[in-house]
């Protein structure tokens, strides 16, 4: 085997498959490493793709050449638009998905793309010379080299899987853990430590009681995450089930918290507070008398249905008999029992805003590795950083998303500047300028990005340049079509519900009455453009101008900050005002601007102030 | 002085901290990271280990052997001190002389003079006290009267402060329910419906607005109220005047305009202060200097906490009434009918049923004229109660200053908090305009991320009225308030 690469990926999950893709599709010769071929693209956890905020980094890393838009749209088996009544600029897209067709999609991609070989092993050492990586060690003690090393091993450092009291060295049900490569960048200085994730149990879909569920349908009409997608569903729809908890449920829960791992006191790593297990649900709330769980399908084809919102780490008996108490499932039988698993990461302060990590260069950390969860926050970062990786071998400048650009901007600049200390969910509430980080302007955001990037095809750019101006030409129309105050007029009006016309109108100062909507402008007569992704973005950017104005004006103030460098010679001890602990924050992320400096909790505004000034005094200012 | 402040390093900042002047003792101050080594070149014989919040009595010299006096002086030790550094206060006795000589050798030693509130400056810097404290602390050393230093005590302690933070963590609240509509839609938790929501902001509105009035009411404890005395001529203006002020300040005559300046003159009423403004009677007339008289009048209006529209009760309700009236629109204004021992009960409720019925009239009219766009509409703010006076009656001075000050409420405020910079003002009117605007959006049922934004604006006035910014703290108490599953 040919042991010399450009770029050497480890890890075939969701930050792994973006990661290789984008590298080899830039044509360098990359290598990607999998403990286990069969499990490419898994989706360990649940079987969906996208919601608010996650949707959003689908669609962001489509539209600069990312993979998995395209495999959630095929394997879609029920979609959802979240938000689409009350709001419009924080509309997201979620699919439930086939796990099976979903996790073929990505193996196909990756077995058929060209400059990039797939090779079955376990990375078990970097190689590491004067700080730079220049490959890794296999299990066979073979040694391969690269000039880039991205590392997106998810869960499997060290991971540790927990039912009940018993545990199993493993990072996923079936998959063996890898163990070796934390010990060796904690040698090497990184600051490694411990999360905690878990997951539901599965259950045989024959032995459910469908009858005391309440199904659950998606849309009917389909907005694919990826611009290369029909605009039709691939696969038949199916339903998901809702049922719930009970008191019954609860006690049996709560009479065996001494079996939960969780509880007492064997689990040392952080969970995530926004995905509970319903241990933690039924104790922190615990005037709640019941919790809702959605039964989804993980697949078309498949027996398994995923109980979303009941993670569990209890003993399996503990598990039955908890899970008989919820309706339609007083015959249940699991298939394959919750568990939680304790996992490695790296505190993300250690790595730059391009992926590559501040002790070791040429090493990229991607994924859960930098303290996130979900797929989607895993394909974002593992999407730039192979882009970023490939872009350093080929002597090009890095791709970092600024704040108001993307949410996967906002998280990286998240997880560089504030670190994490418990999975690293995006929320649409993360992102400050939320208001321009929409999905129906994202092509917009980052058409350039797209065409810096390389990886989206000429006609493919032509098309968005198209519908970019179709969306201008549209915004101008609306704003040359002029309503005048008659009777037959105000008659229309009036029938809207709204007040009379006094003095003529144009279309666009009529639609910002908060009772109008689009359509009412049709029965006025405006024509409208055929195409959905031309006037929905125009719509939202019309109605709600008001508010995106005050927004951009808020993100021009604040890059100002953003362009206030802090020179690298800065001592923080030097600064008078600053707390001890101000100062080992302001050490940890070493801040390029002030901008990002004030970003960093714990750092009070009093000391931003107080670097600020010491930097006018010191003649350090530099723009 | 924001500038230079700016330029403040990490050096030793000395002041004499009373003031110029011979006087018993006098006290410099000095903070800086050098105070205990100046502190040691200052006093060579002072030598023993200096404790932190101790008074030692001992001698400050000039070289090694020139004393320059004797002095009593307490080292504080970092974190533990008023602007939160090290530093010093050295009482020596009151003479210019000495000062000078202690503040020379200071500089010697490195320390340099500081700019005017650069103690209380590098106090917030270090995180001592929030803005609203060293707002207080300023306006505690300005303030001229017991009240005034009152309000600004209640400052210092912090009750200001807490109140804005109560209100800061209000807004939390509100946004973390509507981050959570969000952000979590599906998942099924128990959010506050939006008329929770606009209870809850309400209560807020009201607190604020609370925080306006008593501005208002802060500003005349301090400055006093401004009262002009308004009216056709001859209405008995001028008498008034004198009543009020118990002194002949205005020349009072029969003949119709003899007033042609404004005459200002000074009283006290319940231990408030009142500027009163006798005016020019308004007409029109073709003599020069009543006309230019008559002009100061109408300007003296807007100057004015409070109008005082004087009739003659014998007088008609005539077309210069409701001209003299829409001069007064917007503006705080009572109407007083002078003279009333002339006419009888009966005809003083006509009267008074005349006036409301021709302010309403006045009204009627301005509102007809006003076009749909102008939302801002001109008002004649009338509260309805007139007051009957005689020059000749006793009581006349009483009743008039008792209505003049039943105006302001009384102005019986003082155990509540209160506002009293100007920067804090405009972020409170600031804070309730995007209050106001949240309201209507949540009662429009606009989306909740527009909404949110409104609050955030809201909150971030709040936020910089105690120099605190906004950060993660919405996402926080989203955890700690809801139970979310993935």
């Amino acid at each position: 085997m040919e042991l010399n690469f450009d770029i050497i990926v480890v890890g075939a999950g969701h930050a792994g498959i973006e990661a290789c893709l984008a590298s080899a599709r830039l044509g360098l010769n990359t290598l990607l490493i999998t403990t286990n071929i069969e499990r490419i693209g898994y989706m360990s956890c649940n079987p969906s793709i996208g919601g608010l905020a996650k949707g959003h980094m689908v669609r962001e890393i489509d539209i600069l050449g990312g993979q998995m838009g395209t495999a959630a749209d095929q394997s879609c088996i029920q979609f959802k638009r979240l938000n689409e009544s009350r709001g419009p600029a924080v509309r997201g897209t979620r699919t439930q998905n086939d796990k099976h067709v979903f996790s073929q999609i990505q193996k196909t991609a990756i077995l058929n793309q060209p400059h990039l070989k797939t090779i079955e092993s376990e990375v078990k050492k970097l190689i590491i010379k004067n700080q730079i990586c220049i490959g890794v060690i296999l299990q066979d003690g073979s040694e391969i080299f690269a000039l880039r090393t991205v590392v997106t091993t998810g869960t499997f450092m060290n991971g540790i899987m927990h039912i009940g009291l018993e545990q199993t060295p493993g990072g996923r049900v079936g998959d063996k853990a890898s163990i070796g490569l934390s010990d060796q960048l904690l040698n090497y200085g990184f600051c490694v430590q411990r999360l905690k994730t878990g997951t539901p149990a599965r259950l045989d879909k024959k032995s459910i009681d469908w009858s005391k569920t309440t199904p659950q349908s998606g849309d009917d009409k389909f907005y694919p995450f990826s611009y290369k997608s029909k605009k039709e569903f691939y696969l038949p729809q199916a339903l998901c089930y809702l049922s719930r908890t009970s008191e019954l449920t609860h006690d049996i829960i709560r009479k065996n918290l001494d079996k939960s791992p969780m509880f007492c006191g064997i689990i040392e790593g952080i969970g995530p507070r926004y995905c509970p297990s319903i241990e933690d649900k039924i104790t922190r709330f615990a005037d709640k008398t019941s919790h809702q769980t959605f039964l989804e399908p993980e697949g078309l084809n498949s027996d398994l249905i995923y109980l979303q919102g009941i993670s569990t780490s209890l003993p399996a008996d503990i598990q039955d008999q908890f899970l008989k108490t919820i309706p339609g499932l007083e015959n249940v039988k699991v298939i394959r029992y919750g568990y939680a698993v304790e996992y490695d990461y790296v505190e993300p302060t250690q790595i730059h805003h391009h992926f590559e990590t501040r002790p070791i260069k040429n090493l990229f950390l991607a994924g859960q590795i930098n303290g996130t969860s979900g797929y989607e926050e895993a394909a974002a970062q593992g999407f730039l950083a192979g882009v970023n990786a490939a872009r350093s071998v080929l002597e090009k400048s890095n791709i970092i998303l600024a704040r108001d650009e993307a949410y996967s901007g906002v998280l990286i600049d998240d997880l560089v500047t504030k670190g994490t200390r418990e999975p690293y969910r995006m929320f649409t509430s993360r992102a400050e300028h939320r208001l321009v980080l929409r999905e129906d302007n994202t092509m917009d955001r980052l058409l350039e990005r797209a065409r810096e990037i390389g990886l989206v095809n000429q006609s493919a750019l032509d098309q968005f340049e198209i519908i970019k101006q179709r969306r201008t030409i549209f915004h101008d129309y609306l704003k040359a079509q002029v309503f005048y105050p008659n009777a037959i007029t105000n008659q229309k009006v009036a029938d809207m519900g709204s007040s009379p016309l006094l003095k003529p109108l144009t279309a666009v100062e009529f639609l910002r009455r908060p009772e109008i909507v689009f359509k009412n402008l049709e029965i006025l007569g405006i024509k409208m453009d055929s195409a959905e992704d031309v006037t929905d973005a125009v719509e939202i950017e019309v109605k709600y101008s008001g508010y995106i104005k005050k927004q951009l004006e808020v993100i021009r103030q604040s890059k100002l900050l953003e362009n206030f460098h802090i020179p690298t010679e800065l001592i923080y001890e030097n600064i008078k005002g600053l707390s001890r602990e101000e100062i080992d924050k302001l050490n940890r992320v070493l801040p390029i601007t002030i901008g990002q400096a004030q970003r960093i909790s714990g750092v009070n505004p009093s000391a931003i102030q107080a670097i600020l000034i010491y930097l006018k005094g010191h003649n350090l200012v530099k723009f | 002085m924001q500038t230079k402040l700016n330029l403040v390093r990490n050096d030793d900042i000395c002041a004499l901290s009373t003031p110029v002047g011979h006087s018993a003792i006098a006290v410099v101050r000095l903070s800086g990271p050098q105070s205990l080594f100046i502190l040691k070149k200052l006093c060579t014989k002072l030598n023993q280990d200096i404790v932190s919040h101790k008074a030692y009595l001992t001698y400050a010299y000039c070289d090694k052997n020139e004393k320059i006096d004797q002095i009593l002086v307490t080292y504080f030790k970092d974190q533990q001190s008023y602007t939160g550094e090290s530093g010093l206060e050295i009482s020596c006795h009151g003479n210019p002389n000495i000062v000078k000589k202690i503040l020379d050798r200071l500089i010697d030693l490195g320390a340099r003079l500081a700019y005017p509130g650069e103690f209380t400056f590098r106090a917030f810097i270090n995180n001592k006290i929030d803005l609203v404290q060293a707002e207080a602390i300023l306006a505690l050393i300005e303030s001229q009267s017991d009240s005034a230093a009152k309000v600004s005590l209640r400052q210092l302690d912090g009750q200001t402060s807490d109140q804005f933070k109560k209100m800061e963590s209000d807004l939390i609240w509100c946004l973390a329910h509507i981050e959570a509509s969000i952000d979590f839609s599906t998942e099924g938790i128990d959010i506050v419906n939006d008329s929770g929501l606009i209870l809850k902001l309400k209560k807020l509105k009201l607190q604020l607005e609370t925080l306006i009035n008593n501005f208002s009411h802060g500003q005349i404890i301090k400055h006093g109220i401004k009262v002009a005395i308004l009216g056709k001529p001859n209405a008995g203006k001028s008498s008034l005047l004198n009543i009020c002020v118990q002194s002949e300040k205005a020349i009072v005559t029969e003949i119709a305009g003899t007033t042609r300046d404004v005459i200002e003159a000074q009283t006290q009423h319940n231990g408030i202060s009142l500027l009163i403004s006798d005016t020019a009677g308004l007409r029109e007339t073709s003599d020069k200097v009543e006309k230019i008289g008559v002009h100061r009048s109408i300007a003296e209006i807007d100057k004015s906490d409070l109008n005082i529209f004087v009739l003659d009760s014998a007088d008609k309700i005539d077309e210069q009434f409701i001209k003299n009236l829409n001069l007064l629109k917007n503006q705080k204004f009572i109407i007083v009918c002078n003279k009333a021992d002339l006419i009888t009960e009966i005809q003083k409720t006509a009267l008074a049923d005349e006036i409301s019925r021709a302010v309403l009239n006045a009204q009627d009219k301005i509102n007809s004229i006003d076009n749909y766009n102008n939302s801002k509409k001109d008002k004649i703010y009338f509260s309805n109660q007139i007051l009957f006076v005689s020059c000749f009656e006793s009581s006349c001075r009483d009743s008039l200053l008792n209505f003049i000050l039943q105006q302001f409420d009384n102005l019986n405020f003082l155990d509540e908090a209160m506002v009293s910079s100007a920067r804090q003002i405009e972020m409170v009117k600031i804070a309730l305009d995007f209050l106001n605007k949240s309201i209507e959006e949540l009662e429009q049922g606009l989306g909740s991320e527009f909404i949110a934004q409104t609050l955030k604006d809201a909150m971030l006035a709040i936020q910089k009225i105690l120099g605190h910014v906004y950060d993660d703290q919405i996402l926080d108490r989203v955890f700690k308030e809801f139970c979310l599953g993935k």
